[in-house]
């Protein structure tokens, strides 16, 4: 999903945000691709907590804490809501 | 002829054909709460001609910010008699089956019965994937809508679409007394009886590999396109099982 493309200097990882996830820190944020290697590292720079996330999509397919982060990616993360 | 279903009839994707379409149709509303409210509403309004209702909780005083099938004088009742007579108040047309139940893996399949689409109005992950489970391998498709807060979103699955477990979904998730805006479930749960009518009607393009997503806070919809995870264990289990 990732294909296999290499990590350029300077470019940019997009993360959508949804629901509470966006309180203090937007609908979307762009991180230097340079500095993440994985998944959880883009939860630690936006201070979002590994157990609050119920969806974590990379370029629209689920994605673990361990899967490559690249750039050009399109990561979007969401809490449960699940009520009725 | 003047009817109740007049106005809707001069649509094109109904018209007469699309009436009584409808009116040969069934569908399973799981869940008679916040989202089923709006849900069945709108779909007994529609003339779908038969609605089958689960749902085994009775009525409570805090259910009456958001689910608007009932009043003060029901609290105490069971919710799936309660919202039988307003629903027969609304359109003395279609049949509305009462299943005074709680869906386990066990009485799914019994449940959801030979539906032609189900809406997923539940307040737990755990039964939602369920029902994703069991249509999957009926073959039924599935309107799934949530709410917390200010927020919500809608998925139809089916076809080559995802579940809400090709997503990252998981039982463990489920939360208790999950804080909910009448007029979100209301945004909600219209979306949902809407896209459950385009589908009986083969009317557009449902929602499925797009979740829409609502902020109520800002104000705005977002729509993402979303993949089926080739590694989901329901997905599997649901081919393993499914019904040629």
């Amino acid at each position: 999903m990732n294909g296999n493309r290499e990590k350029g200097m300077g470019d940019m990882v997009e993360v959508r945000l949804f629901a509470t996830f966006r309180e203090g820190r937007g609908k979307v944020c762009y991180l230097d691709a340079a500095k993440l290697v994985k998944a959880s590292d883009v939860l630690e720079v936006l201070r979002i907590p590994q157990e609050e996330v119920a969806i974590y999509l990379i370029n629209g397919r689920h994605s673990s804490m361990e899967d490559r982060v690249l750039d050009g990616d399109v990561l979007a993360v969401f809490p449960p809501v699940g009520g009725g | 002829m003047t009817d109740r279903y007049e106005r809707q009839r001069a649509l094109a994707q109904i018209g007469e054909e699309g009436q009584r379409r409808l009116a040969k149709k069934q569908v399973a509303v799981i869940g008679a709460g916040g989202l089923g409210s709006p849900v069945l509403t709108y779909l007994a309004q529609a003339g779908v001609g038969t609605l089958r209702l689960v749902e085994f909780d009775t009525v409570g005083i805090t259910n009456l910010n958001r689910q608007f099938l009932y009043t003060e004088k029901d609290v105490g009742r069971k919710k799936s008699a309660a919202a039988r007579e307003k629903l027969a108040l609304l359109n003395s047309e279609i049949l509305v089956e009462v299943r005074d139940a709680e869906l386990t893996k066990e009485n799914a399949e019994e449940l959801i019965g030979d539906a032609d689409v189900v809406v997923s109005c539940l307040d737990c992950i755990s039964a939602r994937l369920i029902v994703d489970e069991v249509c999957i391998r009926k073959k039924i498709p599935v309107v799934e809508g949530g709410v917390s807060g200010f927020f919500g979103f809608v998925l139809c699955v089916g076809g080559d679409g995802p579940c809400l477990e090709c997503l990252g979904y998981d039982a463990a998730m489920d939360q208790k007394e999950i804080p909910v805006l009448g007029a979100v479930a209301g945004v909600i749960g219209s979306l949902q009886a809407a896209e459950c009518l385009k589908i009986l009607l083969g009317a557009g393009e449902p929602l499925y590999g797009r979740l829409l997503q609502y902020d109520g806070i800002s104000g705005t919809f977002d729509e993402i396109e979303v993949k089926k995870n080739e590694a989901c264990r329901l997905h599997r289990r649901a081919e393993a099982g499914k019904e040629k």
